[in-house]
């Protein structure tokens, strides 16, 4: 059931300010932490095992140890693009408690040795940006920000950058050219951005939750932090549930929780009456799973891997029997589309392609052979571009029309007529 | 050097080389667009996948550096398969207008879908509409459609030309080049943009529609635009000559050439050319075949140096020629005539050392080193100011001028042929005809001469690089070389048989004069 590590105090409205968050203990693990050894605090988020909760799940304390040895300027760039469809726990986070998004940056930054960080918060934002704008100021005010930081000689300065909307400006290199005031384009690979990342300088990437989890790392030690969760799946995540249950919302779990906890326990169940039909277990871009498989599988990165699917950003999305898998599909192909940037050849005409083929089995104009159309043209843009917006897209395709074949199969034998499609009703 | 295996076959690169140019060492095909010799790595196009021992995705070989010891593929299935639908992904929503696109013969995508695609497409939906027709600038004109999205042009602009007018607007399929509105793609490198483009998406205005690139055959040359003397590919027909594009030479021009130097083809045709020998003066002119009107001029100079020595001949020479035409034209004058008062006709001489930075030069010669070379070997060059006194004072009889075969770059003609029209007689050297020759003042003869395309040779360029050529095509048969000219002129005659014939008829090939419009 939940566990409320990060969440502890998000129903406070006093949190979201800087007395507030004082008042909880606020900044105190800053200063543990600018007492200890830099390293010592890389080995320690190393050893809680956390991983990156913005969807690729890669260890953080790893990921930090790529930065080169020396070498100045280096950056932290906290990513807040929460552009995953389904996902919206960052904003939480930002809304209710951006201090503790600073402190975790803050502790973070000085673990890698960087003296300038940047938030870039998606442009929908409006309202986070706002209240992180105002804690920062805050900050900057009470010291815990500029120069020599708490009489530590550690100097910091941090800004919000606000983002135009685009997904692509979650990828990590796509967000470096977006705050490089370039078009919003991930770069490629070689170099990495850990040795040549935003202004080619060594750069640092991560999501708000992973930077908000170091300081109760920190606060705690990396054991304390491994008492949740699973081995290789350790602590706390905030998942984002939407869709048909009772409650929808954020909610703080460890790691390894069954889904079914989750959906039934957590969140309410679902709606009188209804069936599962459907989960999608981590944002838009994970293969979905069946009413089978979801009742079975456990939130950890290793069981949903298991399973074909991913943890991704922890967005679950939750589908009943009163949704039409056809539309569903047609919605996620559409938002591909839309967001592919356009630079690799495979993800560009390839998105178009798929949306243009669902659409027209949704609208009646299908072919069974459509559907093995679809997955072979999906499987050629796996692992084939510059970042993973192509994959995002051709998965979610493939388990569509594998996983629930026989209702696609209905669709076009109906000629596009099924009741649930969206809009039917008030036809 | 790191060693590395490509399809079984080993060889050895600089370090720091990337996985294709070690394919292209090796001599093995790989299928590529976005990626360009003289331009940064984009890793777009996603088609030179390459499988490589001990990597479990296949990897982009742009974008891979050689190690050593690595053993690399592009012939096992699983890189033929992501190839093909590479190819399908690149031609799903490209038009199939070939017989009516400019590139058809040439272009990237035919060649690369006959040899590494051939496949039964799929794509049964509604190809995506974007926009024909763009005008880009004074020279280039862009069809989205037909555009693959590279990237090539706008690297060229970002990296080359440094000029920055070109971008790629909006997102995924809807993507398309394009410049922002006051800001049009005009800069003198502007057409390397159309070599560039593997499709047919950039043409350049000058010769889309004119001609079907199969009917056309190319020659090696040097541009002789300025002293840079870019290496070129001249393309021709028997119409005459339709376009110059470069030709790679890291010393020289590397992959590029300036929009100018492709120009040069233009007074190379006969509707600017010189046919026939004239001989007269404004008003009264008479024809005669170019071997007979030199013969007449053969016996005028050997008059004037008869009668009065051979300090009555005055010759005004231009940076224009070869430097196999310079060593018979000075060994004629200074060691068989005598001739001393030899002069550099230089064009806009205060520009010389001008440079843009990139391949233009203000020295709007190809061979101003050689004809420096050849003044220092035989002969001081002559002052300028004692020619007009010579011409003023009626010392100098006769006035040799081997003028500009390329008289845009000339702007000072006028002045010259008034000048030089003080003399008792003038005998004017060029290819192509000029109205302010045919206005001169004094007896004249205007001899045709060949253009660098129709004569093998050499020039020198700035650094003192020789570079030789070749004839190319014939447009003007009957014209004579300067080295001919020195035969004819000492009395001995040409082999007529063994000198090049048209290629055929000379058609009316208005390409030639007018800049093409959309």
């Amino acid at each position: 059931m939940e566990v409320k590590l990060l969440s502890e105090h998000y129903e406070k409205p006093e949190f979201q300010k800087l007395e507030g968050y004082k008042k909880h203990g606020g900044y105190q693990v800053l200063s543990k932490a600018l007492k200890m050894d830099p390293k010592a605090i890389i080995e320690e988020v190393k050893a809680s095992g956390l991983r990156g909760r913005g969807g690729a799940g890669f260890p953080t304390g790893t990921k930090w140890s790529f930065l080169p040895a020396n070498g100045e300027p280096r950056y932290l760039l906290c990513n807040a693009d929460e552009g995953e469809p389904g996902t919206f726990k960052d904003r939480l986070m930002m809304e209710r408690a951006p201090h503790q998004l600073i402190e975790g940056m803050l502790i973070s930054a000085f673990a890698i040795g960087s003296k300038k960080s940047y938030i870039y918060i998606r442009g929908e934002y409006d309202y986070p940006i706002a209240v992180v704008r105002a804690a920062i100021g805050e900050a900057y005010k009470a010291g815990y920000l500029g120069k020599n930081i708490l009489g530590s000689g550690f100097d910091h300065d941090m800004d919000v950058y606000a983002g135009a909307g685009a997904y692509i400006c979650g990828e990590e290199t796509g967000m470096i050219s977006s705050l490089e005031g370039l078009k919003g384009q991930p770069k490629l690979k070689p170099p990495f951005p850990a040795i040549q990342g935003y202004l080619r300088k060594p750069t640092i990437v991560n999501n708000v939750e992973t930077l908000a989890a170091v300081k109760y790392i920190i606060r705690d030690g990396a054991a304390a932090y491994r008492k949740y969760g699973t081995e290789k799946s350790a602590g706390t995540k905030l998942f984002s549930v939407s869709g048909n249950v009772v409650r929808p919302g954020n909610y703080e779990v460890p790691l390894g929780i069954p889904l079914k906890t989750l959906i039934n326990d957590v969140c309410g169940g679902l709606r009188p009456g209804r069936q599962l039909k459907a989960v999608i277990p981590g944002g838009s871009s994970a293969p979905v799973l069946t009413a089978e498989e979801s009742w079975k599988v456990t939130m950890d990165y290793e069981a949903l891997a298991q399973m074909g699917s991913m943890l991704g950003s922890g967005a679950v999305i939750v589908i009943d029997d009163s949704n039409n898998m056809v539309d569903m599909l047609s919605v996620l192909m559409h938002f591909y589309h839309h967001e592919s940037c356009g630079q690799c050849t495979p993800c560009r005409e390839g998105t178009g392609w798929l949306n243009k083929i669902v659409h027209r089995i949704l609208h009646g104009h299908g072919e069974t052979k459509d559907l093995d159309l679809i997955s072979k043209v999906a499987q050629q843009m796996m692992g084939k571009t510059i970042c993973a917006l192509s994959d995002a897209a051709a998965m979610p395709a493939i388990s569509f029309v594998t996983k629930f074949r026989d209702e696609f199969e209905s669709h076009i034998r109906k000629g596009g007529h099924t009741a649930q499609v969206r809009g039917a009703a008030h036809a | 050097m790191p060693k590395i295996k490509i399809n079984g076959k080993e060889v050895e690169v600089p370090q720091g080389s990337t996985v294709i140019q070690a394919f292209k060492a090796a001599g093995q095909d790989i299928c590529h667009y976005c990626w360009h010799p003289g331009l940064s790595v984009a890793g777009v196009c996603r088609l030179c996948m390459v499988q490589i021992e001990g990597m479990p995705r296949l990897q982009i070989a742009c974008n891979t550096e050689v190690k050593d010891g690595m053993v690399v593929n592009n012939t096992s299935e699983a890189v033929k398969e992501t190839v093909r639908w590479g190819m399908d992904f690149h031609l799903i929503n490209h038009p199939l207008d070939c017989p009516i696109c400019d590139q058809a013969g040439e272009c990237g995508l035919q060649e690369q879908y006959m040899q590494f695609g051939s496949y039964d497409p799929e794509m049964a939906e509604p190809k995506v509409k974007k926009h024909k027709v763009v005008d880009l600038g004074p020279t280039v004109v862009l069809d989205s459609e037909r555009c693959i999205l590279c990237s090539r042009c706008v690297r060229f602009t970002d990296e080359v030309s440094k000029t920055h007018e070109l971008g790629i607007f909006n997102r995924g399929d809807r993507s398309e080049i394009g410049v922002v509105e006051g800001k049009p793609l005009d800069n003198n490198y502007s057409l390397n943009t159309v070599d560039i483009c593997p499709v047919g998406a950039l043409t350049s205005k000058d010769f889309r529609f004119r001609q079907r690139v199969w009917y056309l055959k190319d020659a090696d040359s040097i541009c002789p635009g300025c002293s840079t003397g870019c290496n070129v590919k001249v393309h021709y027909n028997e119409e005459g000559l339709w376009r110059v594009k470069p030709r790679y030479n890291p010393d020289v021009n590397g992959y590029w050439m300036c929009d100018s130097g492709r120009d040069t083809y233009k007074f190379v045709n006969v509707q600017t050319r010189l046919l026939a020998g004239k001989i007269g003066q404004r008003g009264s002119w008479a024809e005669k075949s170019p071997a007979e009107a030199t013969r007449s001029v053969a016996q005028r100079l050997n008059e004037v140096v008869e009668q009065s020595g051979p300090d009555a001949v005055a010759v005004v020479v231009t940076g224009q020629y070869t430097n196999e035409e310079y060593a018979d034209l000075f060994k004629f004058l200074v060691q068989d005539l005598k001739v001393k008062n030899i002069f550099h006709w230089l064009n806009n001489p205060e520009k010389t050392t001008e440079f843009d930075g990139l391949l233009l030069r203000g020295d709007l010669n190809p061979n101003t080193q050689g004809l420096e070379g050849a003044f220092k070997a035989n002969v001081g060059k002559g002052n300028w100011e004692d020619l007009q006194v010579g011409l003023s004072g009626g010392k100098i009889k006769l006035a040799l001028v081997f003028g500009p075969e390329n008289q845009s770059s000339f702007p000072d003609i006028k002045e010259k042929v008034q000048m030089l029209s003080q003399a008792q007689s003038m005998v004017w050297f060029t290819a192509c005809h000029s109205a302010d020759l045919d206005e001169a003042g004094c007896e004249t003869w205007q001899i045709p001469l060949k253009t660098y395309i129709e004569k093998s040779g050499s020039f020198t360029n700035f650094q003192g690089k020789v570079q030789t050529f070749k004839v190319g095509t014939t447009v003007v048969p009957q014209a004579l070389t300067v080295s001919e000219v020195c035969e004819l002129l000492a009395g001995r005659d040409l082999n007529w048989a063994l000198r090049p014939k048209s290629l055929g008829g000379a058609k009316a090939n208005y390409a030639t004069t007018h800049r093409g419009a959309l």
